[in-house]
């Protein structure tokens, strides 16, 4: 069971402090404001002081969850960490990581911990290590993908400046924590950012191969291939002659569209997603037989999520799960609606070739919203792109905006926390109206601020 | 068919021969202070058509049914279960399985409202192999009486001609304990009822064709008692066979004995979702000295209510709450579902305790077990209740090398914690001492004077009086969203359309290469 409760929305509060462009421009004026100006550009001008810092904090965090381990009842290690550790386990031992009850991951993440199961107690920890490693990777191709410029309707940016922004996944306390108390977010971070790169990069093959294992690994990353082949066009992806054969004089019919939209890039990257996919899924249904469908797919679609979670529908959903023959319209299967003609449809149609980084934000960010479970684990999931979309937003530039949107944001998520936890802890009946109303409002803050975020792209 | 009537008295209180009243029509005496067990074993040829056929599909069956309601009990008679209805289980051998396709039908039948569907799907497995004395499944669920099953006995059972037939039934409403007993070895079905310590008056009645065999008996001490063994001595009588009683004293070894403390529980407030529940234990010293003891607790818990084994496995975690290890939990347990989709019914539980070390005076101590709740269904007011049976808690201790435990006239197998020990262990009770809890203050008024061995949890639920505009708003909700974002994305498309918006400075689109 996943639990909401346990992360603070600290990274907004790095996101609107980290001033990225205007300390640049102060550093001629001799004032007080220098010295600092001059080490926070000291701070970014290598890669040395930022990942250094960046794993400084995880190996402090992770030690400080080794000692609280150690010396409390109360766990730092997230319980998924024990989950993936016994399936693991199951897998040294010869058996299907599946025998682990509510295992309901792609068994490569059992075979990456493999080493876990070695016999040092050392050992026990190297799945965090790695975890946290993603991170730095992930935040090595955020600035990357700044520094390239290639995404964003942005300039190439300078380095140091994209370290900064780099820094508000690298130093992200939020991220930090995540990734050492053992939770596989941050694999999905580090796979969504290498897709993006490559995608940028031009680098079709390894797109695809990116984008299979992604949604292999966790599902939703599907959402991005949409926006990734809407993008893919022949004027960015293709050879110039086939670009001056068709783009500029081929006749504006139907038929020529399609076959105007068929480019071999797009070609490439469906086939080799898809076999990627594809293969992976029958070979891990060759290893494990039923148990990997049902526990990595199929229980996505058959589970009850009665638990209360951020999800506007959780009331509903609880409501429907225990009179299933009242309900007339079955939501379970209505809901998924608005969210993919949103975040598959819409969102990569009209901002996929403007902006692909900020459209693929706005997918995700739409996804977890009008998810059927919301848990504070997905907000992760759009956090790795907010670096790639910040400098050029409204809530940098207008700063008013900015902070009444994290104000809003972390208002309606306390007002729900605080809910949460007169029912779990205290056991008073909030389901209604205050869990409800609270889910709702989080849900419409989320939408006006997915709304900025769509306006900021033109 | 015979019957075996039972009045046990604790040790010191005998009974003069001359104080029964021996008839040719039954056996009478004053009131003593006693518990009386009542036994009834039939012949499978002798039980109705209906139940003859289905017991036999069965290996073995033991359903036991016990009060709710807080009763004391004596030595030799201590062997404790969790209250509710128990149901342990082994199918006959045969491919037929007509007995486990009619077994869930026919429970309902007799006991009322009985949530079983099928033994697949409501049962637990216990697992053969390693416990080899054990039945291979177990049903449990809280059941407040027996009177479903009384009524549907007086229909079935008693011929319209015998009246003491139905008079001996209404008795049984009195009854803390039901047991009835079926095995293939024995080919006979044993009905074992007890009524808890209480003044009582000697009494039973003759039967034609039943041998009735009436003991008044209490715990005896002879001096050539070995430490493992129990001793009883007291008056036998057998119903229109013997003129006066008759005086015996016999010793035995017993796997079930007084601990001589007691506990009681109850949960910590606030309870919440995820619920503590505490036992308090009045000794922390081991009964016996001669031989390794440990404490344990054994729970059936209701589906609504589980343990999650994994929290239990943390060392760090368990002695923070003064529990060893846990030792059984009965597969699978849903972590996730809801009560309302659950077939099976709950879990059984066995956790070893941790008592502080024991010094030479005896300590009160507590242990507490961290349990979590299911989603229950949707209700009016918002609250819904989950009454939680108390456990079995009980010292186990390693019988002496060589010591066995043949069957003796008390012997009461098949209690879901016995098969998960060794075949040489000796359980000491400690007895249930339930406190009055205010919730069973206000359950009193309505039920009389009773002290009940539960707990009961008030768990938060969807309020159904609050619920109507759920769907609606939470419709509305969501498609004005949906149309914000929409409606932002159409501003976009209409102000710059879905391609690329080129940067006015030249040469700054390096992808024409």
């Amino acid at each position: 069971m996943a639990n909401p409760t346990q992360i603070s929305p600290s990274s907004m509060r790095t996101a609107t402090t980290s001033a990225g462009k205007r300390k640049k421009r102060v550093s001629f004026a001799p004032s007080p404001e220098v010295t600092t100006a001059l080490s926070m550009s000291s701070f970014f001008a290598r890669p040395l002081p930022l990942y250094l810092s960046a794993a400084l904090l995880r190996m402090v965090f992770l030690l400080y969850g080794l000692w609280q381990d150690a010396n409390s009842p109360l766990k730092y290690t997230d319980i998924d960490y024990l989950v993936f550790t016994d399936a693991a386990r199951f897998v040294a031992q010869g058996e299907s990581p599946y025998a682990r009850e509510t295992y309901r991951y792609t068994p490569v993440l059992a075979w990456l911990l493999l080493p876990t199961t070695w016999d040092a107690s050392v050992w026990f920890s190297s799945g965090k290590v790695l975890f946290a490693a993603a991170d730095l990777v992930a935040g090595w191709l955020i600035e990357r993908v700044l520094v390239s410029g290639d995404g964003g309707q942005g300039t190439p940016m300078e380095v140091a400046t994209a370290r900064k922004y780099a820094c508000i996944w690298l130093l992200n306390p939020m991220v930090a924590t995540i990734s050492t108390r053992g939770s596989s977010e941050g694999l999905l971070g580090v796979l969504v950012m290498a897709l993006l790169s490559a995608v940028l990069a031009r680098r079709v093959a390894l797109a695809g191969l990116l984008l299979g294992f992604g949604v292999h690994f966790k599902i939703y990353p599907f959402i991005y291939a949409p926006a990734i082949v809407w993008w893919m066009d022949r004027e960015r992806i293709g050879s110039p002659a086939s670009r001056d054969k068709l783009g500029v004089s081929g006749p504006e019919t139907l038929f020529g569209r399609i076959v105007g939209f068929v480019t071999p890039a797009r070609v490439q990257l469906a086939a080799i997603s898809l076999a990627t996919f594809l293969g992976l899924n029958a070979a891990m249904f060759m290893l494990y037989d039923s148990p990997f469908l049902q526990h990595t797919f199929l229980h996505h679609i058959t589970r009850i999520d009665h638990r209360h979670n951020f999800s506007p529908y959780n009331t509903q959903l609880y409501l429907a799960s225990a009179f299933p023959d009242l309900s007339a319209v079955r939501i379970e299967s209505v809901a998924f609606l608005p969210q993919l003609a949103l975040s598959c449809l819409l969102i990569p149609l009209v901002l996929g070739k403007k902006d692909l980084p900020t459209a693929m934000l706005a997918q995700t960010f739409t996804f977890v919203t009008f998810n059927k479970v919301c848990t504070s684990q997905y907000f992760l999931w759009y956090m790795v792109l907010l670096p790639l979309y910040l400098p050029q937003s409204s809530f940098i530039k207008n700063k008013a905006l900015g902070i009444s949107a994290l104000a809003l944001w972390v208002a309606s998520q306390g007002m729900w926390l605080q809910q949460g936890y007169e029912l779990e802890f205290l056991g008073k009946s909030t389901f209604l109206p205050g869990l409800w109303i609270a889910s709702l409002a989080f849900f419409l803050v989320n939408c006006w601020v997915l709304g900025i975020i769509i306006s900021d792209v033109s | 068919m015979r019957e075996r009537i039972t009045f046990i008295q604790k040790l010191g209180d005998s009974l003069e021969p001359s104080a029964l009243k021996v008839t040719g029509s039954g056996i009478s005496g004053p009131e003593v202070r006693a518990v009386r067990e009542d036994r009834l074993t039939l012949a499978l040829d002798e039980l109705p058509t209906e139940l003859h056929t289905l017991l036999k599909g069965v290996h073995e069956l033991h359903i036991r049914w016990v009060s709710p309601i807080a009763f004391e009990t004596v030595s030799p008679l201590l062997a404790r279960l969790p209250p509710g209805l128990h149901l342990f289980y082994t199918p006959g051998r045969t491919s037929d399985t007509t007995t486990s396709d009619n077994l869930c039908p026919a429970l309902v039948k007799t006991f009322g409202n009985i949530a079983c569907l099928t033994p697949a799907e409501s049962f637990t497995a216990l697992q053969n192999d390693r416990f080899s004395h054990s039945t291979t499944f177990q049903y449990f669920q809280p059941l407040e009486s027996l009177s479903h099953f009384f009524s549907y006995a007086k229909g079935q059972l008693c011929p319209a001609s015998d009246s003491s037939c139905a008079t001996r039934l209404d008795s049984l409403t009195q009854a803390s304990s039901l047991d009835v007993s079926y095995d293939t070895i024995s080919h006979t079905l044993k009905i074992t009822a007890l009524w808890p310590y209480q003044r009582q008056a000697i009494q039973a009645t003759a039967r034609s064709q039943i041998r009735t065999e009436v003991g008044v008996l209490s715990s005896e001490i002879p001096p050539s008692i070995e430490p493992h063994e129990l001793g009883i001595s007291g008056l036998l009588t057998v119903l229109g066979q013997d003129s006066k009683p008759s005086a015996t004293m016999f010793t035995f070894p017993s796997r079930h004995r007084d601990a001589q403390s007691g506990f009681s529980t109850k949960f910590l407030e606030p309870t919440g979702l995820h619920p503590t529940l505490q036992i308090q234990l009045d000794s922390n010293r081991p009964p016996s000295d001669d031989s390794y003891c440990s404490a344990h607790a054994y729970f059936t818990l209701p589906r609504g209510v589980f343990a999650d084994k994994y929290q239990l496995a943390d060392d760090l975690f368990l002695a923070s709450k003064n529990l060893t290890a846990l030792r059984y939990i009965s597969q699978p347990v849903d972590l996730e579902a809801p009560e309302y989709v659950m077939k099976q019914w709950g879990s059984a539980v066995l956790l070893e305790l941790s008592p502080p070390p024991s010094s030479e005076k005896a300590q009160p101590w507590t242990a507490e077990i961290p349990l979590h709740l299911r989603y229950l269904s949707p209700a009016q007011g918002g609250y819904a209740n989950i009454e939680v049976p108390y456990p079995a808690v009980f010292w186990a201790c390693a019988a002496e090398e060589g010591t066995l435990f043949p069957n003796n006239p008390f012997e009461r197998v098949n209690l879901g914690y016995d098969g998960l020990f060794g075949p040489r262990t000796v359980f000491w009770h400690v007895d249930p001492h339930p406190q009055q809890q205010q919730q069973q203050q206000q359950q009193q008024e309505q039920k009389g004077s009773v002290v009940r061995a539960t707990n009961t949890i008030r768990v938060p639920v969807l309020d159904l009086d609050k619920a109507q505009w759920v769907n609606v708003v939470t419709a509305i909700t969501v498609l004005l969203g949906f149309g914000w974002v929409a409606w932002k994305l159409f501003s976009v498309y209409s102000r710059s359309g879905h391609q690329r918006v080129v940067s006015s400075e030249p040469n700054k689109d390096k992808k024409w290469q």
